[in-house]
């Protein structure tokens, strides 16, 4: 595609850019500017170069700071780190899907999905600006089924038991989850809860509420995939009851509907439903042990 | 803060939505299973007397028929369907989205789950005797397969009949598939894939016992079966035998 000569592109880059022959890459952006505002879309246009992904297309933007009919605009909020599929934090909808946006490669977005890219904020989590989420309910699942291994104490435990091979090839592909939260936005049985502060509550009030909004509805296929990991290792199973109460209470694993979309959509491919399987087997017997053991 | 105070449903969730699972396969996938195996017994041929005699074994129950009914068929069932209506109030299908094999599966889970909720209600309205009072309850269990079958005839009846059959259908046999990950029975992929051609396979069954009966009824020689009854009631009627039940009731002396 030529654009036109005096296109927003243009004014920002100059004549001479290096710009390779005027190519150009057309973004639409679903955009906020405050939370709980209205959102409204808005157009980009920005250079095309060769290998660009949708960080790089937004950095763009953020640096020519002008809508495609070429008024001043506000730079549009994302967030990203590792740029590497590794740190989680650039989820977002990019043409409808969710997935991370350092390693969504315009060429391919454009021979899939047709010239212009279209993103959105994640639909599951309250925005904060533009592109930004407030992901606190994705961390409050991992708080709720205690994803981690128990070793605070005043003394030293000394080493922690082996582990064989076997369990390390099972356990790895668990602990690659980078809390990204793919599998909350593709999933069915996972809707948005968005806690609005009140007139003259308190922070500590307000916390408290938002907390028991989060823990009503489900707890979301990462934590209990972690609530598994953690499950299987012999230090963490020390708090295995603990973890099986959390995933047997309100919102837990009885809320999947085995839609099976977060397997689907995880980008570090962790087998989400057979880690869901192996809990809703670990919750079967745990219910009939309480039923019985009681 | 009263408000946030979990409600009954919301503090035993986990096992209500087990129980309701549960129902899901026994006694109402079960049920489903025996009623439609024992509706096709109209293919046998002959002039729907294995289909009677089916029906008579069921009625042979007498006056326990009603109570068990309601215990074991009707509030098992609306207890699933009420949890279930619950369940899809509160998810947000997304399958235009995301078009995967699973999630299409989902959709159609809850689709077909409501679509069986209205047949069923309406199938039991019109041949059940608890349809009677609002003109329905056509099914007599002394006229079984010539009932039925007139039951059947209009075209628009059948049709609906197809479409609530392989509805109620692929509920169970793919709920058959999610319960199982449910409860824990198969939890690899392998396994499920394994699993899933055997719900696929009770599916395909199961449809065709449902549509063939459906066939059956509809390709009945009504006047003939219809014949085939009243000789039947008449042996009965002999034998003295109440309600037509096979019970061992004393059997009177015929010394003709
Ligand atoms: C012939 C009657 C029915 C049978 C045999 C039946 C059977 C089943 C079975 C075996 C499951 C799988 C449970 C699991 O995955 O753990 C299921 C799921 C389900 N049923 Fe039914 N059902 C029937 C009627 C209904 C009705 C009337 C509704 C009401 C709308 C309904 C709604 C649902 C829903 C929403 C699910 C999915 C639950 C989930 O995956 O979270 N079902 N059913
Ligand atoms: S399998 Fe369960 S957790 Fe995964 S997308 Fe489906 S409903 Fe959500
Ligand atoms: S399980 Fe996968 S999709 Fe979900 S948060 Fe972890 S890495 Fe992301
Ligand atoms: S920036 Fe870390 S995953 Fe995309």
């Amino acid at each position: 595609m030529i654009k036109a000569a005096d296109s927003a592109a243009d004014l920002v880059h100059g004549a001479g850019d290096h710009a390779s022959e005027g190519a150009v890459v057309r973004v639409r952006v679903l955009r906020q500017d405050v939370a709980g505002g209205e959102s409204y879309w808005e157009r980009f246009e920005v250079p095309y170069e060769p290998n660009m992904n949708v960080i790089s297309v937004l950095q763009k933007i953020a640096a020519q700071a002008r809508s495609q009919d070429g008024r001043k605009v506000a730079p549009v909020a994302w967030d990203c780190n590792c740029l590497e599929e590794v740190c989680g934090s650039c989820t977002m909808l990019i043409n409808g899907r969710t997935r991370m946006a350092c390693s969504a490669l315009v060429d391919r977005l454009q021979a899939e999905d047709g010239d212009e890219i279209e993103l959105r904020p994640m639909s599951k989590f309250p925005v904060v600006r533009d592109l930004v989420v407030d992901r606190r309910r994705l961390f409050r699942g991992l708080e709720k089924v205690k994803a981690w291994v128990p070793v605070e104490g005043s003394y030293d435990l000394g080493p922690g038991p082996r582990i064989s091979p076997e369990e390390q090839e099972d356990a790895y592909p668990l602990s690659e989850c980078m809390s990204c939260g793919c599998c909350l936005e593709a999933c069915p049985q996972y809707t948005k809860v968005e806690a609005v502060r009140r007139d003259g509550e308190s922070e500590a009030d307000f916390e408290k509420r938002r907390k028991a909004a989060f823990d009503a509805g489900f707890v979301g296929a990462h934590a209990i995939s972690q609530a598994v990991l953690f499950n299987a290792h012999p230090t963490g199973r020390m708090i295995a009851d603990e973890r099986m109460e959390a995933l047997t209470r309100q919102g837990g694993i009885q809320m999947c509907g085995n839609a099976q979309n977060c397997v689907a959509v995880c980008p570090k491919r962790i087998p989400l439903t057979r880690s869901i399987a192996r809990a809703g087997r670990a919750a079967t017997i745990w219910a009939l042990k309480r039923l019985f053991d009681r | 803060m009263s408000e946030s105070s979990p409600s009954f449903l919301e503090r035993h969730q986990f096992l209500i939505y087990r129980l309701f699972s549960l129902a899901g396969l026994i006694p109402v996938g079960a049920f489903l299973a025996v009623h439609l195996l024992t509706n096709a017994s109209i293919l046998a041929g002959d002039d729907g007397r294995t289909f009677q005699s089916r029906v008579d074994m069921i009625h042979s129950l007498g006056p326990l028929l009603v109570p068990i009914e309601w215990a074991f068929i009707f509030l098992p069932m609306l207890f699933h369907a009420a949890v279930g209506f619950v369940i899809i109030a509160n998810g947000l299908p997304n399958v235009g989205s995301y078009a995967y094999v699973g999630n299409v599966r989902y959709t159609l889970q809850r689709a077909t789950g409501m679509i069986a909720f209205a047949f069923i209600v309406w199938h039991i309205m019109q041949l059940h005797w608890l349809g009677k009072p609002f003109g329905g309850g056509r099914f007599d269990p002394h006229h079984a397969a010539s009932t039925a079958a007139t039951a059947l005839q209009p075209i628009l009846v059948s049709i609906l009949y197809c479409i609530g059959i392989l509805s109620t259908v692929f509920h169970f046999s793919n709920g058959l598939w999610t319960l199982g990950i449910t409860w824990g029975l198969w939890t690899s992929p392998a396994a499920m894939r394994r699993a899933n051609v055997v719900s696929i396979v009770v599916g395909l069954g199961l449809a065709a016992a449902g549509l063939g009966a459906l066939g059956g009824f509809r390709s009945l020689d009504v006047p003939k079966a219809r014949a085939a009854e009243v000789w039947t009631e008449k042996q009965k009627r002999a034998l003295a035998v109440p309600g037509g039940a096979v019970a061992p009731a004393p059997i009177p002396a015929t010394t003709h």
